[in-house]
């Protein structure tokens, strides 16, 4: 069994850095080559020891995944060593940053479906992989899927993954024969419903209910419930009173999109509240969505050509290369704060629905290019960024072009009303890009959001409580 | 007649068997030069096959729960004959895929019970040696993560704890943590912890006997290391040793000498801050020991004023009120220390 883990070597000279790719809360993505061999191209993950616990146990076990894991679907990797207060993990370069990068700068509205199905295929199969191996992911998002530049497609980021074969508590000495695990982990907008509350445990279906919500966010560009604080939508699903197929039938609607029938059922079989009812990776994969799947030949030519690389994305849109938040530290409690680090940061990107005009109206509205358009009606394309789909846009673009020549007060105004709004929207995003590149946002600040966070939620919930209450003496005398 | 057999499911005793002469096969494979690489690889693949049917037998798979009574007769016939070794000593034959299937296998065999007796301590108590064949594993790349975990899973075992800690192994654990590749060291660092933190009777035993050179050795290649995650991990472990009541006598000794005194006050002096909270809590036992010998009081004295301010400025992250109450009492300590003449 020959490893080419060997081959690279474990000191911090035979690398040289290009430049950062992707930023964490208490790491940082590199670009790199590896001078002794042939200067391939690397990405390297340093991860700031000092924040770690002493035991490194998390750790210790993230590494061993990686570099004991072994399928073309799954990032692993080369080697890892320390320099100085620095983890480096030594990984291959995956030219095009992840699937949540390239649907947010390229992509808003959702990938095309026959594109999709590329992906989800390819995710699929490492899905299959790991559960056969006894891992849980446990992270399953767009953001922890990345793609190369040839279209190859791995999965990444085993921060919080476990393996049922190694229960994590070692004092006890207890064996978890019952192939089930109950700490909570993973970022709520894509966490199945029995993580987030079950007496019973959950098992690997938990990483289907994720891969349904990432199908989702690939079709409309971000996941369901997003437009709630997360956890508004974690309660959403312990109560039940969400319903998810409601919810993407509705969505493909408004967005004017046509899934297939193939598509939504598949994605319905993921979305089962009953995990026992939920498909295993490997029977998914035989599911007719996946039976007439375009080779990766074509994502290359259809997504990939047109984006710009990872470096660029990360410097227009500070969101990266995932598997970068906190790697760390084992514990519930930290678990549950790496979520809320989590949502700070991905929230306000995924509320802000990331439609920016710069790289967006280059690579999607071609149409609109040859013709050479006066300038104010740039001013309008920006304008109608907000909250508009692009398909929209260009209608109105074009009505815009005639009303340029006769000037309309009323319409100028309505417009330029709307591009102060985007204005602001975008100025509220150049915001989180400060914050996350200077670290400016403290802990305490994040606390203090979430526990405003909690008194909301609470406040609501006694309405709601007050609501069914009320309904329900009215029943009563009725 | 065969296919009487044929039709017959095996039991799991039938597959412990058949792994063991397709084991005994894949030994002995190379020196038959004249054997055809196709018939090889078929038994190379029924091999791998049968090792995760057993491990499906143990941890159970996604239909089925695991049986007792089928558990406890796989280990018995496992244990029953040399398996073990065989298994050991064929692991770099299989690949990667078989090498993890049986490093689970090994680990869950460790924990099962047949008639409430860990069968696999007595088998280990009379196969030792087979825990220096897994310890050269730490120096092979590729095999290091597989034999180390196993030899983690063996040291559960209070017998062959005892047997690694009074071999001259437990020395090379001092270099095998400091190795340059990161998962490997980590993983014997898991370990050397495991070895000296698990078995609490045998390891204070083991202390008592070894501290001249245990300690001598813990200070200068791991409190004093170049290497940042070695001095962390270090002076986390030391405090988890010596705060453990049953290495009380250990650690009254430890906290009398001013060569340990001097490591800790540097380490208190470290830029990282996770390093210095681990210090001061190995530190405050210096400060709260009653009978202090006069070269330690002299040193606590000659650095009263930095030591005060240094302390007074140490705060962990997040509020922690033992952290703060050990602290006030240490400060209140050294604070009232006056000089005194070397007896």
């Amino acid at each position: 069994m020959a490893r080419n883990k060997l081959e690279f070597p474990l000191e911090a000279e035979a690398y040289e850095i290009i430049c950062k790719i992707g930023v964490g809360v208490s790491a940082s993505v590199y670009k790199a080559v590896c001078i002794p061999m042939n200067s391939t191209v690397v990405a390297i993950k340093a991860i700031d020891l000092d924040r770690s616990r002493a035991d490194f146990d998390s750790l210790r076990r993230e590494t061993k995944t990686m570099s004991l894991l072994s399928h073309p679907n799954i990032l692993n990797a080369y080697c890892s060593f320390t320099v100085d207060r620095c983890l480096w993990v030594v990984m291959p370069f995956m030219s095009c940053g992840s699937l949540h990068s390239i649907v947010s700068s390229s992509f808003p509205e959702g990938l095309p479906e026959n594109c999709i199905s590329v992906f989800l295929k390819e995710t699929l199969n490492a899905i299959s992989y790991l559960h056969d191996q006894g891992h849980l992911h446990r992270d399953i998002k767009a953001g922890n899927i990345l793609v190369d530049s040839d279209g190859s497609v791995k999965l990444a980021d085993f921060g919080v993954s476990a393996s049922i074969y190694e229960p994590v508590t070692t004092s006890s000495g207890t064996t978890s024969s019952s192939l089930r695990l109950t700490d909570i982990a993973g970022t709520p907008y894509w966490m199945a419903p029995e993580v987030v509350h079950s007496h019973t445990g959950y098992g690997f279906k938990a990483d289907i209910w994720s891969f349904g919500i990432t199908a989702l966010e690939l079709a409309h560009g971000r996941p369901p419930l997003s437009h709630l604080p997360p956890l508004k939508s974690l309660l959403m699903k312990i109560t039940k009173r969400f319903h998810f197929n409601d919810y993407e039938i509705n969505t493909s609607g408004c967005g004017k999109k046509k899934f297939s029938k193939a598509f939504r059922e598949m994605v319905g079989l993921c979305l089962e509240q009953d995990p026992a009812k939920r498909p295993s990776a490997e029977k998914l994969l035989k599911h007719p969505f996946f039976r007439n799947c375009k080779g990766v030949d074509f994502v290359v030519k259809n997504v990939l050509q047109c984006l710009s690389n990872t470096e660029q994305m990360f410097i227009e849109s500070q969101v990266l290369i995932k598997g970068v938040e906190d790697d760390e530290e084992g514990d519930e409690e930290i678990l549950k704060k790496r979520r809320i680090s989590g949502w700070n940061f991905r929230e306000d990107d995924l509320q802000l629905s990331p439609v920016f005009p710069t790289t967006e109206s280059d690579s999607t509205s071609e149409g609109d290019r040859h013709r050479d358009k006066p300038e104010g009606d740039k001013v309008v394309i920006t304008g109608s960024e907000v909250g508009l789909g692009f398909s929209n846009r260009k209608e109105e673009a074009k009505e815009q072009e005639g009303e340029v020549v006769g000037f309309d007060r009323d319409l100028v105004l309505e417009k330029l009303q709307l591009l102060k709004k985007s204005l602001e929207h975008q100025r509220a995003r150049v915001l989180v890009i400060i914050e996350a590149l200077s670290g400016e946002r403290e802990e305490r600040s994040r606390e203090e959001e979430l526990l405003e966070m909690v008194e909301k939620l609470k406040i609501e919930l006694e309405a709601e409580k007050m609501k069914t209450l009320r309904a329900e003496k009215e029943s009563v005398l009725g | 007649m065969k296919g009487l057999f044929k039709s017959k499911p095996r039991t799991p005793a039938d597959i412990v068997r058949q792994t063991r002469d397709l084991f005994l096969y894949a030994d002995r494979s190379n020196s038959l030069p004249d054997l055809r690489e196709s018939k090889r690889e078929e038994k190379m693949a029924e091999l791998s096959k049968n090792i995760r049917d057993m491990k499906s037998i143990l941890y159970g798979n996604s239909e089925a729960e695991p049986v007792a009574e089928a558990c406890a007769q796989l280990t018995q016939e496992f244990f029953r004959e040399d398996t073990l070794r065989l298994l050991i000593t064929c692991l770099p034959k299989l690949n990667l895929e078989t090498r993890k299937d049986a490093t689970q296998l090994v680990a869950n065999l460790q924990r099962q019970q047949v008639n409430s007796r860990l069968i696999a301590s007595d088998y280990l108590e009379a196969n030792l040696d087979l825990m220096d064949v897994l310890m050269e594993g730490f120096e092979n790349t590729d095999l290091a993560l597989h034999y180390g975990a196993m030899f983690r899973e063996c040291i559960r075992h209070q017998i062959v704890a005892k047997y690694v800690l009074e071999s001259e192994h437990v020395k090379k654990f001092f270099d095998y943590i400091q190795l340059p590749n990161f998962d490997i060291a980590a993983d014997a660092a898991a370990t050397f912890k495991e070895l000296l933190t698990r078995h609490k009777s045998t390891v204070a035993e083991f202390l008592t006997k070894n501290e001249d050179w245990f300690f001598a050795d813990y200070n200068s290649k791991l409190l004093e290391s170049s290497n940042y995650i070695t001095r962390r991990q270090a002076i986390k472990l030391l405090g988890d040793i010596l705060l453990d009541r049953s290495n009380s006598a250990v650690m009254t000794r430890y906290v009398s000498s001013r060569d340990n005194l001097r490591i800790l006050m540097n380490l208190l002096r470290e830029s990282s801050k996770s390093i210095q909270i681990e210090a001061f809590h190995v530190f405050k036992l210096f400060a709260a020991n009653q009978n202090k010998p006069s070269d330690i009081v002299n040193i606590l004295v000659a650095n009263k004023s930095k030591l005060l301010r240094l302390l007074a400025d140490l705060k962990p992250d997040k509020e922690d009120e033992r952290f703060e109450a050990d602290k006030s009492q240490v400060l209140k300590e050294i604070a009232a220390l006056e000089p005194r003449d070397l007896a």
